[in-house]
C-alpha cells in the first residue's frame, strides 16, 4: 500500500530515483524530470526546492556545496543509506498500487 | 548576469529564518534562476525576455508557503540526538519529561484512556493495600506485640479446637508455667450504666489485675488495677475508655476517685485509658477486675475465659506451646473427670485478631494486582498502537543517529509519566474507595476504623506506579529498540504500520488480558455462587418483620428468676398490645449473634458416656410464643404456654430440635423422653420431659451445620437469663423501636435498651465477611472484564483499520460481507479462546487459594467454569463485533482510493 506522503504526489519517488546513481543539483533534477517525462511533469522553483529540503530534513537525501575549478559552487544532492531503503520501499509500494489499479480497471502494463 | 537574490530574499522575509539558512536558500535558488536565464538565452531570446521568463517562474507560485511548512516543522520538532555514555542524564530526563508531556497534551484522548485505566488499577491496589497495611501489617497497639499470645483449651474431640479455658485450668497454667512473663484472663461483661443521662448498656470485660501491664499500656489518667482489687470482697473499681470518658463524663479529670453506677452498684473510677487503646475489641468501653471467688476459682468444667499471655524474651512460640502441652497433659491425669482430652494451644495474638479476614485480604490483594496487570496490558496496547503511528518519528530519530538506549529511555520516561499521572488519580480514587470500603469491612475486624492512607501506602503507590510504568512501557520500548529501520521503512511504505511483530505482541497482550480476567471472573463467580448458597441456607427461622433488642436486667434489682419473670411477662404483655405487633418473646440469645450457651446433658436410659463424650446441647431459655415470634416451625408436640410455670408448680419440660431428637433417640419418638442437665453422676438436677420438637436453627453461623439444641421455659431455668426481646410485627420493624423502648422505660425507667436491630439485619451481618469478599472480588472481576473488553475492542479496531485496504481488495475480488465478518470475528475469537484456555488451566490451580472462602461450591465448580467461559467469550465477541461491522461496511473503491 502506498505511503501517505507518496499519495500527495509521486514527487518524492521521482527525486529519490534521480539522485540514486549520482549527486545532482536542483536545476539538474528539475530539468531531468521534465525531459524524461517528455514534458508531462514539471516542477517549478516553489515546488521543487521545498521538496528537496523536506527530503533532506528526513535524512533521505543529503545536500553538499561542491566547488569545482572555474565554476560557482553548487549544491549537489545525493541519496543517503536511509534514502536507499525508502526508495526501495516506495518503488515496491508504487508497483503494488499500480498492480492493484490494473486488477480493478483492467489496464495492463505496456 | 541579472541578480535574482533580492527578488528571492523578498519572498523569504516572512519566514523569519536563521540568517545562514536564509543565505543558503537564496544562493541556491538564485543559481536555479540563473541557470534558467542562461538556458533561455541559449534558445536565442533577448536578455530581457530571458530575465522575465526566469522571474516568472518565481512569480508563478507561492514560495514561502511550502517552505514555511518544512522549515517551521523542522524547527518545532526537537530532535533528540543520541549521545554516548551517561553524560547529561539529568538534562536528558528533563528533556524527555517535557517531550512526554507534550506528546500527552497532543493526544488528550489517548492520555485520558490510559490514565483512567491506570488510575483504576493503581487506585484499587492502594485501597486494598491500605486495608492490608492496617489490618495485617501494622503491629497491634501494645508494647512488643509480637510477644503477646492467646492460650486456649484444645478440645478437638468435641469439636472445639480452640475452646475458652475454665478458671481452674487458667490458674494452674498461670502458676505452673515458666515460659510466660505474665498471663491474664478476661471475660465478657456488660453493664447497665445509670445516673446522669439515659440508662445505657455498656460492653466491657472483667480482667485480671495484671492485664494492662501485660499489654504494656498505662491508663492516661489515674492508675491500673491493684492485685488486691482482683479478689472477692475487694472494693468495686472500674477503668473506663477514653471514648466513654469523653462522651458520658465530658472529659472531666475529676472523675478519678468518683463513683459511677453500674448494674445498680457503685464503682469507683480509678483510671481512664488512652484514646488509642482498645482491648479486646473497640466495642469495649470499661474494664473491671475479674475477682474470682473460691467457687469460681475451682471451676474446671465450665469454660468461659479468654487467656492472654506475654512470652518471656528469648522463649519461642514452640517452646511455649511445648510447655503448655506438658502442663495440660499433667492436668488431664490429675483431673480425668473434667480434663480428659483437654490440651492447650498457644496462638499469636496477631493471628487471633486477623485470622478470619487474612485469607480474604490476601486473595483481594492478588486480585487487584491482576486488575493492574490487565490495565498495564491495555495501556501497553495503546502505546504500541501509538508507537506504530510514531514510526516515522522513530525512524527519523534513528536515522539522525539517536541511540537505541536513548530511545528506550525516552519511551520509558513517557510510560512512567503516564503511570505517575494514573497513580496520582488512583490515590484519589483510593481515598474515595476506602471510605466506601470501610462500610463493608466486617465489624469484628478491630482495626477497621483505623484504616488510613499513611506514608507506607504512599510509598507503596509510588513504587507500584513506577513499576507499572516500567512494565507496560517495556513492550513498546523494546519494540522501538528492536526497530529494524530497513523493515520499518519498507513496511511503512506499505502502511502495515506496526508490522507483524507489533501484531504479535498485541495478540499476546490480548491473550494474557483474557486469561487473567478469566481467573478473576472465576474467583468472583465462585464467591458469588457460594454467597448465593449461603443466602439460600434455611436458617430454621423466619427473619422477616422481626424487631430485636437487648435488655439485660441488672442483678441487684432483679436478683432471682421470679423478679425477672414479673418484668418479662409485663413487658411481653404490654408490647403485644402495641398496634402492629402480632407477638413478642424473650430469649437468652438470638440466632446468628455468635453467642449463646451450651450445656452437657445426660439422656435417661443411656449408659454413662466417657467424660469427653458427654453430649453437648445448645441451650436457649425462652418465653412462650418464642417459636411463633421467630417463625421456627413446630414439628411435633407442643410449644411452651403460660401454663408451664415454675418447677414447683408444674412439670419440668423442654422442647428439642430435630437433630437432638434424631441423634439422642434414633428411630424413636422423642416426645415424653427425658434428659437432664449435667453429667450422669450429678444427680441434683431434675429430669426434663420433651414436650415438643422444632426445626433445627442455625444458631452461630449460617455456614455451620446445626448441632443438637434444646429450649427451656424461662419460668423453670435458673442458670441463664433471657437478654433478648423479639417482636413480630406487620410494620417495618425499626419503626416500632422507639415505642418498644418507651414501653420498657414505662416499666423500669433505669433499664437500658441496646443493640436494636431487625432480625434481617442480624442475618445479613452474620454473612458480612462473605459479602465483603464477594463484593470486592466481584467489583475487581467486573473491572477486569471491562478492561479486557476495551483491550480486545482496541486491538480489533486497530487491526480492522490496518486491513481496510486488504479487506477492500478481498471484497473487490468477490468476498461477501459475511466472509469479512467471519474473518474479523474469527481473528478476535482465536485470541480469546487461547486466553480462555490458558485462564482455565491457571484457574484450576489458583482457585484452590480461595477454597477456604467457599461454601457449598467446590473450587473447581464446573457450572461456574462453563458459565464464566461463556460470559467471557460472549463479551469478547461483542467487543470484536463493532470493529467487524465496520469492516463489513468497507467500500472497496474507497479502500483502494483511500491509500
Amino acid at each position: 500500500m502506498l505511503d501517505r506522503e507518496l499519495k500527495k504526489g509521486s514527487a518524492e519517488l521521482l527525486i529519490l530515483s534521480l539522485v540514486q546513481d549520482r549527486p545532482r543539483h536542483g536545476y539538474d533534477i528539475g530539468q531531468l524530470i521534465e525531459l524524461r517525462s517528455r514534458g508531462t511533469l514539471r516542477f517549478n522553483i516553489a515546488s521543487l526546492y521545498p521538496l528537496l529540503y523536506r527530503l533532506e530534513k528526513r535524512g533521505w537525501i543529503r545536500g553538499r556545496w561542491v566547488e569545482k575549478a572555474g565554476q560557482r559552487r553548487r549544491r549537489y544532492y545525493r541519496l543517503t543509506s536511509a534514502g536507499k531503503k525508502i526508495l526501495a520501499a516506495q518503488r515496491d509500494g508504487w508497483r503494488e498500487f499500480v498492480e492493484a489499479i490494473s486488477l480493478i480497471t483492467g489496464i495492463q502494463h505496456a | 548576469m541579472p541578480d535574482f537574490k533580492e527578488e528571492i530574499r523578498k519572498r523569504l522575509v516572512a519566514l523569519n529564518l536563521a540568517p545562514t539558512r536564509e543565505n543558503e536558500i537564496v544562493e541556491e535558488l538564485s543559481q536555479h534562476l540563473e541557470d534558467h536565464y542562461e538556458q533561455s538565452l541559449r534558445t536565442g531570446v533577448s536578455g530581457d525576455e530571458a530575465y522575465d521568463a526566469a522571474l516568472n517562474e518565481l512569480r508563478a507560485s507561492d514560495l514561502s508557503g511550502p517552505l514555511k511548512q518544512i522549515e517551521r516543522r523542522v524547527q518545532q520538532e526537537p530532535v533528540v540526538i543520541g549521545r554516548d555514555g551517561n553524560a547529561n542524564l539529568l538534562s536528558d530526563l528533563w528533556q524527555d519529561l517535557r517531550y512526554g508531556l507534550r506528546m500527552l497534551a497532543k493526544n488528550p484522548g489517548f492520555a485520558a484512556v490510559a490514565v483512567i485505566a491506570l488510575a483504576l488499577g493503581i487506585g484499587a491496589n492502594s485501597a486494598i493495600f491500605s486495608v492490608v497495611n492496617t489490618v495485617l501489617l501494622r503491629p497491634l497497639p501494645y508494647k512488643n506485640p509480637e510477644r503477646l499470645v492467646m492460650v486456649w483449651e484444645e478440645n478437638s474431640k468435641q469439636g472445639f479446637p480452640r475452646d475458652t479455658p475454665s478458671p481452674a485450668n487458667f490458674i494452674d497454667w498461670r502458676d505452673q508455667n515458666h515460659v510466660f512473663e505474665s498471663m491474664a484472663a478476661i471475660v465478657e461483661a456488660s453493664f447497665n450504666l445509670t445516673g446522669a443521662g439515659d440508662p445505657e448498656r455498656i460492653d466491657g470485660h472483667g480482667v485480671s489485675a495484671g492485664l494492662f501491664s501485660l499489654l504494656g499500656v498505662e491508663p492516661q489518667l489515674g492508675r491500673a488495677f491493684r492485685s488486691e482489687e482482683d479478689k472477692p470482697g475487694g472494693s468495686h473499681v472500674v477503668i473506663i475508655s477514653y471514648g466513654l470518658w469523653q462522651r458520658r463524663f465530658g472529659s472531666d479529670p475529676g472523675i478519678i476517685g468518683n463513683p459511677i453506677n453500674l448494674n445498680g452498684k457503685s464503682f469507683i473510677v480509678v483510671g481512664v485509658m488512652p484514646r488509642t487503646f482498645q482491648f479486646p475489641t473497640r466495642k469495649d468501653q470499661l474494664w473491671v477486675p475479674l475477682a474470682f471467688d473460691a467457687k469460681e476459682a475451682g471451676q474446671r468444667g465450665s469454660h468461659y475465659l479468654e487467656v492472654i499471655a506475654r512470652i518471656k524474651p528469648g522463649v519461642t512460640l514452640q517452646q511455649a506451646q511445648a510447655e503448655m502441652t506438658t502442663i495440660a497433659t499433667r492436668l488431664q491425669q490429675q483431673y480425668p473427670e473434667t480434663n480428659t482430652s483437654i490440651g492447650a494451644v498457644v496462638t499469636p495474638l496477631h493471628e487471633q485478631v486477623v485470622g478470619d479476614i487474612k485469607p480474604a485480604l490476601l486473595v483481594l490483594l492478588g486480585a487487584v494486582a491482576f486488575v493492574l496487570l490487565i490495565a498495564c496490558a491495555n495501556v501497553a496496547n495503546l502505546l504500541l498502537a501509538r508507537a506504530a503511528v510514531r514510526q516515522k518519528e522513530i525512524a527519523l530519530r534513528l536515522a539522525l543517529g539517536a541511540g537505541r538506549a536513548r530511545l528506550i529511555r525516552q519511551f520509558l520516561t513517557e510510560s512512567v509519566l503516564l503511570a505517575a499521572l494514573g497513580g496520582g488519580i488512583g490515590l484519589l480514587l483510593a481515598v474515595v474507595g476506602l471510605s466506601v470500603l470501610k462500610r463493608f469491612i466486617p465489624p469484628n475486624i478491630s482495626q477497621a476504623q483505623a484504616i488510613t492512607i499513611d506514608a507506607k501506602v504512599l510509598i507503596f503507590t509510588v513504587l507500584v506506579s513506577i513499576l507499572t510504568g516500567l512494565i507496560f512501557g517495556l513492550a513498546p520500548a523494546t519494540h522501538a529498540a528492536n526497530f529494524n529501520l530497513n523493515d520499518t521503512l519498507k513496511e511503512s511504505g506499505r502502511d502495515s504500520a506496526a508490522g507483524s511483530r507489533g501484531n504479535r505482541i498485541r495478540g499476546l497482550l490480548v491473550i494474557s488480558e483474557v486469561a487473567v480476567s478469566f481467573i478473576l471472573l472465576i474467583g468472583a463467580g465462585l464467591l458469588i455462587n457460594s454467597f448465593l448458597h449461603l443466602r439460600n441456607v434455611d436458617p430454621g427461622f423466619r427473619a422477616e418483620r422481626a424487631l430485636t433488642m437487648k435488655i439485660v436486667l441488672p442483678e441487684p434489682r432483679y436478683a432471682d428468676k421470679e423478679q425477672r419473670g414479673v418484668f418479662y411477662r409485663e413487658l411481653i404483655r404490654r408490647v403485644e398490645t402495641l398496634p402492629g405487633v402480632s407477638s413478642a418473646a424473650v430469649a437468652t440469645n438470638l440466632p446468628l449473634t455468635e453467642s449463646g450457651n451450651s450445656v452437657g446433658v445426660s439422656i435417661e436410659g443411656h449408659a454413662d458416656p466417657a467424660p469427653d463424650r458427654v453430649p453437648i446441647v445448645i441451650t436457649r431459655i425462652i418465653s412462650p410464643r418464642y417459636f411463633e415470634t421467630m417463625g421456627i416451625p413446630l414439628l411435633k408436640g407442643r410449644a411452651f404456654t403460660e401454663e408451664d410455670k415454675s418447677e414447683s408448680e408444674s412439670p419440668s419440660v423442654i422442647v428439642v430440635s430435630e437433630t437432638t431428637a434424631r441423634s439422642f433417640w434414633p428411630g424413636e419418638d422423642a416426645l415424653g423422653k427425658h434428659i437432664k442437665v449435667g453429667s450422669p453422676s450429678n444427680n441434683d438436677n431434675k429430669w426434663l420431659t420433651v414436650i415438643g420438637v422444632v426445626k433445627d436453627v442455625r444458631q452461630f453461623e449460617l455456614v455451620v451445620e446445626p448441632k443438637p439444641q434444646m429450649y427451656l421455659p424461662f419460668t423453670q431455668a435458673n442458670f441463664f437469663e433471657p437478654r433478648a426481646l423479639v417482636v413480630k410485627t406487620n410494620l417495618e420493624p425499626l419503626s416500632l423501636a422507639a415505642t418498644v423502648r418507651k414501653t420498657v422505660w414505662e416499666i423500669d425507667k433505669d433499664q437500658p435498651v441496646s443493640d436494636i436491630a431487625s432480625m434481617e439485619h442480624i442475618v445479613s451481618e452474620s454473612v458480612a465477611r462473605q459479602r465483603f469478599s464477594m463484593l470486592l472480588l466481584g467489583i475487581f472481576a467486573g473491572l477486569a472484564l471491562v478492561l479486557a473488553a476495551v483491550g480486545i475492542y482496541g486491538v480489533m479496531s486497530y487491526s480492522v483499520a490496518q486491513r481496510t485496504h486488504e479487506i477492500g481488495i478481498r471484497m473487490a475480488l468477490g468476498a461477501q460481507k459475511k466472509d469479512v465478518l467471519k474473518l474479523t470475528i474469527g481473528q478476535g475469537l482465536k485470541l480469546v479462546l487461547i486466553g480462555v484456555a490458558i485462564g482455565l488451566g491457571a484457574a484450576f490451580i489458583l482457585t484452590r487459594v480461595i477454597a477456604s472462602l467457599l461454601f457449598g461450591v467446590s473450587a473447581t465448580d464446573p457450572i461456574t467454569f462453563v458459565a464464566i467461559s461463556l460470559v467471557l467469550i460472549g463479551v469478547a465477541m461483542l467487543a470484536s463485533l463493532i470493529p467487524a461491522l465496520r469492516a463489513m461496511k468497507v467500500d472497496p473503491m474507497f479502500a483502494l482510493r483511500y491509500q
